[in-house]
């Protein structure tokens, strides 16, 4: 038998249970190299942002009407970026952050 | 009551998949292959199969509707032969990966170019690595056999692989032999059903095949090799079911045949055996001390098993009817892992690859004999000469 770390444990097959609205073993976050950024004052809610993200990273916040940005998934492919209408998105270096993806951590 | 029949290894396999009543078969025609489909086709029309029959529009779609079959828990069977093969090659990995244990048949042919019919065993030989569990029938009676105890390892919870049911195109694919069509009652107590412990249920719903972190990668290949190193205790269990069940002599993984005070054997799988059994016959009566030994699985390799037998003797000659262009040892593929099995052995025979064959050749009596001479003669020197012998097409 081999010595498998519990950090790196994977079901069999990997075969998850489903559905989940977030999968921890899947982050994809550390994937990113920018960041959308966002600056609420300029947005004028068109949520063209959440409609368009492939993975469902921004989500709408209805009690502040602000949308919310999933640092966990994103994987910084920056098409919230292109579609936002009102200039409030911008993309920033991942590395200008004190949170920033550190890849060399993790082996990606 | 057990019938005895005669019948092709296409039309034993489809009696073996009735009697363990597969639930979705998909089919894409391709020769030879193709008549498992029309036998199974026409068991569903007549009312002799409760299965779900259907037609994919190529290879990989085959694989993929089996694929989402099996994943939903029904016991799912397809195939293909040659270049079908090949165009499939894609949904392999994720199928043994996702440990999804469906069932593909192959009735060998070999690959393009140009189209030829024949039979070769490259084609699913390049598909060895991926993780399915694999090995050949010689005649008919085997390739029903196979069918049933391949359900049985690939299902068993210790294993859950795919496995890959081969039979050489035409030689046993298409030329009936005598059949034992066993009872249903046996064929139940031997295969018990289809249960797989991570199904697709909407009660209780899973992902299959989600994106994973390359660290998780290693995890998931670490996952399939520890499921092939658990398979051979499983298959020595199944065989010896099997055995008492049916009333046959099945070795688990190498078959000798007439090796008693034998100094070389040949070293082989498939159809070509049959061949083989009779030259050995013929050069005892000579009193060439040569026997056989035939392998049942390629994968898992059964190293141990491998070199115990073969170790025995003092010269091997491997038939390969595979392909490995640029390999280790400039032949097929089987002699790199004879001799890797055979490295830690006190006592190592000589061993060299016999090209033969190819394209769908036969392989006549006067080649086998031919062969034989080659490793007598090595034998006498001391030496192999060469590690590969294009057999037909150079001089010793």
């Amino acid at each position: 038998m081999f010595n498998i770390p519990k950090e790196k444990e994977v079901p069999l097959g990997c075969i998850t249970p489903a559905p989940v609205t977030e999968q921890p073993m899947m982050i994809t976050g550390n994937w990113r190299e920018y960041r959308p950024v966002i600056d609420q004052e300029k947005c004028n809610l068109c949520m063209n942002c959440i409609v368009y993200c492939p993975d469902a990273c921004w989500q709408l916040n209805e009690a502040e009407d602000e949308p919310v940005w999933n640092a966990k998934y994103c994987k910084g492919c920056l098409i919230c970026v292109n579609e936002c209408t009102s200039g409030a998105l911008t993309k920033a270096y991942e590395l200008d952050f004190a949170d920033g993806v550190v890849r060399l951590e993790k082996p990606f | 009551m057990a019938k005895e029949m005669v019948m092709s290894g296409l039309a034993a396999a489809a009696q073996a998949a009735k009697m363990a009543k597969v639930e979705v078969a998909c089919s894409y025609p391709i020769r030879p292959y193709t008549a498992l489909m029309m036998e199974l086709a026409k068991m569903v029309a007549n009312g002799e199969l409760d299965c779900e029959f259907i037609h994919g529009e190529g290879e990989h779609a085959q694989l993929s509707v089996v694929l989402g079959a099996a994943a939903a828990g029904a016991r799912a069977l397809t195939g293909s032969s040659g270049v079908g093969v090949t165009y499939a090659f894609e949904t392999y990995s994720p199928i043994a990966g996702g440990r999804v244990p469906l069932q593909m048949l192959i009735a060998d042919r070999a690959l393009d170019p140009p189209g030829d019919f024949g039979s070769e065993h490259t084609d699913v030989m390049s598909a060895r690595d991926q993780g399915w569990i694999m090995g050949w029938a010689e005649h008919p009676q085997e390739a029903f056999d196979n069918c049933l105890i391949n359900y049985r390892v690939g299902e068993d919870h210790r294993v859950l692989l795919p496995q890959f049911v081969c039979q050489d195109g035409y030689f046993v694919s298409h030329i009936p032999g005598k059949v034992v069509l066993p009872d249903q009652s046996q064929v139940d107590e031997f295969l018990p059903p289809y249960k797989l412990p991570h199904p697709l249920d909407p009660k209780h719903p899973v992902s299959h095949g989600p994106q994973i972190r390359p660290d998780q990668g290693t995890i998931m290949d670490l996952q399939r090799a520890q499921a092939m190193l658990d398979t051979p205790a499983v298959i020595k269990e199944a065989i010896t079911d099997f055995n008492r069940i049916f009333g046959r002599k099945y070795s688990p993984f190498v078959e000798e045949y007439m090796t008693d005070g034998a100094e070389m054997v040949f070293f082989l799988q498939g159809a070509h055996t049959m061949t083989a059994r009779h030259a050995v016959r013929h050069l005892r009566e000579k009193g060439v001390k040569i026997g056989l030994v035939k392998l049942r699985f390629v994968r898992p390799w059964p190293t141990d098993d491998v070199a115990s037998v073969l170790s025995k003797f003092k010269a091997v000659g491997v038939v390969e009817t595979s392909t490995s262009y640029g390999g280790a040892m400039r032949g097929g593929n089987l002699l790199h892992e004879v001799r890797a099995s055979l490295y830690d052995c006190p006592q190592r025979p000589l061993t060299t690859s016999f090209m033969a064959g190819l394209g769908g050749e036969m392989v006549p009596l006067k080649e086998f004999y031919w062969m034989a001479e080659v490793m007598s003669n090595a034998l006498k020197a001391g030496k192999m000469k060469k590690n590969v012998y294009w057999v037909g097409f150079e001089d010793e």
